[in-house]
């Protein structure tokens, strides 16, 4: 689903983000991104989903070379994954239910399949009520909720979540990773760049632990900390 | 593109004008702004030229004087070989008789001069409409080479002086307008590019779930085209209205005998014309283009 050959990301401000990273993740894999800030999981996600370039190796994700693909390819190897945004990222001006269906509008699906899909994803995070509302109408647990409605209303392959946590309370971000691990349940291959301790060590998935653009740990069934990773760390 | 697309297209843009009011409103102001500047200039232009042109068509006659010696047969010939000029609108004949009664009028009290006389004298001549006055000159010098011809009165000094002004005018009524359409334009697409600018994280989420350019472009340009549309539409009522109300002033005489403005019905179409063009090319072109360079994420 997603391969990292020997990639390596350097920013034009001479930030070297990412160095010689190699990973594999499988169909169905639930993995989080770990680190502190500046650690290089943010870049991951932003090489997967083709928002920057990779400065050297290769990047593979749902069979798109996304390393050398054409500009003209990228909404597709965008509509094949799901993404969701630390700051949401609704169009203020759709409501609710617009949102999730200019997912699949872009795709040019039927108009019967998308009043048949839209209200079955908002059902599932929750949301049937507030199909008519507008974003700014709703608290930002609700915005996550509809950005992740938006993300598998057209059943993809990978559903990559940047910090999805990261500006809601405990008790919200609680829901959205219920969510996440139903969608991952459902088959989803689910990727995760957080740096909430309490949400890794209690979901106990798959840990990849960035440290300064280098991967330091790929652990099944991790938590966030690991003494040896520390100790690595420190030397 | 699919129908079902071209469709959700359209509502779109018409549901993100409906959305965007404020930004709606401010654009169509300014639009409406700009075009009526832009209108009444060119109904001012087209009123000039067609001042100039009635002047100049006034001075499009010429008087052609045929040798006092022909006889009958031959001014029937020299008439034929002047019809023959494509310049020649229509032709009247004056016969002596005519001039005769015409030299009496000119001479008034001191008419008592030709008494003797009749008008066998006199040459026979042709009052000649020239279609073109610009063509004037060729047309007499045309004229000169016929056999026959004595003589062609013409104001050729008014005629060269009218012309001239003609030319200018249009010259700088024409310069005047590119300059006014160039203004119309440049603060037409920079609203557009507001407006665009306002919406540029929208573009990016767009972009980020997968949709083309050309998906995120068209709603946008359908925008652009009905806040266009709107604003040219109430521009040209203003501009009608306007025009009605200055059309009734100088009917009136108030700025004097003589000045009439040209009917508005008769230009009506190409001043419509003219306000969709700018509203409505330029809005939907402008927004399509602005977009671009926010599509990069």
């Amino acid at each position: 689903m997603v391969k990292f050959e020997n990639v390596s990301k350097k920013y034009s401000n001479g930030t070297e983000a990412l160095k010689g990273v190699n990973l594999r993740i499988g169909k169905g894999d639930f993995v989080f991104f770990i680190g502190q800030s500046g650690s290089g999981k943010s870049t991951l996600i932003k090489l997967i989903m083709k928002e920057e370039e990779t400065t050297e190796g290769e990047v593979i994700v749902n069979g798109f070379n996304v390393s050398s693909m054409e500009r003209k390819e990228i909404p597709f190897l965008r509509r094949s994954l799901g993404i969701v945004f630390q700051d949401f990222r609704l169009l203020p001006g759709k409501t609710v239910y617009e949102n999730v269906a200019f997912a699949m509008q872009i795709t040019e699906a039927l108009p019967k399949e998308i009043r048949r899909r839209v209200p079955m994803v908002l059902s599932l995070v929750g949301l049937s009520k507030k199909a008519d509302a507008f974003p700014n109408q709703l608290s930002g647990g609700e915005q996550q909720r509809v950005a992740l409605a938006r993300a598998i209303v057209n059943n993809p392959y990978i559903l990559v979540a940047d910090e999805p946590t990261g500006n809601l309370d405990p008790e919200t971000s609680w829901g959205i990773m219920k969510l996440l691990d139903e969608i991952n349940q459902m088959g989803t291959t689910v990727i995760v760049a957080t740096h909430e301790k309490s949400i890794v060590d209690t979901m106990k998935k798959r840990v990849i632990a960035l440290d300064r653009g280098v991967i330091m740990r790929d652990q099944e069934k991790g938590l966030y900390e690991d003494e040896d990773t520390n100790n690595k760390i420190r030397n | 593109m699919k129908i079902r697309t071209t469709k959700y297209v359209i509502k779109d843009g018409v549901l993100n004008t409906y959305r965007n009011k404020l930004m709606s409103f401010a654009s169509i102001i300014i639009i409406t702004a700009s075009i009526l500047v832009f209108g009444i200039f060119l109904l001012i232009s087209i009123n000039i030229s067609s001042q100039t042109d009635k002047a100049l068509e006034k001075q499009s006659v010429i008087e052609v004087f045929c040798d006092a010696n022909l006889d009958d047969k031959q001014i029937q010939d020299l008439e034929v070989e002047l019809r023959k000029n494509t310049n020649v609108l229509n032709m009247k004949k004056v016969t002596r008789e005519e001039a005769f009664n015409r030299l009496k009028e000119i001479l008034g009290e001191n008419k008592k001069a030709l008494e003797g006389y009749d008008g066998s004298f006199l040459p026979v001549s042709f009052i000649v409409k020239i279609k073109d006055p610009n063509q004037m000159k060729s047309v007499v010098d045309s004229f000169e080479t016929i056999k026959g011809v004595e003589y062609i009165g013409f104001l050729e000094k008014d005629v060269a002086f009218l012309t001239s002004v003609a030319r200018w005018a249009r010259i700088i009524c024409l310069i005047l307008i590119i300059i006014l359409l160039s203004v119309s334009v440049f603060i037409i697409s920079n609203t557009i590019k507001i407006t665009v600018f306002a919406r540029r994280r929208e573009i990016s989420i767009m972009k980020y779930i997968g949709a083309t350019d050309w998906f995120i472009r068209l709603p946008f340009a359908v925008e652009g085209i009905i806040i266009g549309f709107v604003g040219a539409s109430i521009s040209f009522v203003i501009t009608y209205l306007l025009y009605g109300v200055m059309d009734n002033q100088f009917n009136k005489g108030v700025f004097g005998d003589g000045f009439r403005l040209v009917d508005i019905n008769s230009v009506i179409y190409y001043v419509i014309a003219s306000y969709c063009c700018i509203g409505m090319v330029v809005g939907g072109i402008g927004s399509a283009i602005s977009i671009r360079k926010y599509l990069h994420v």
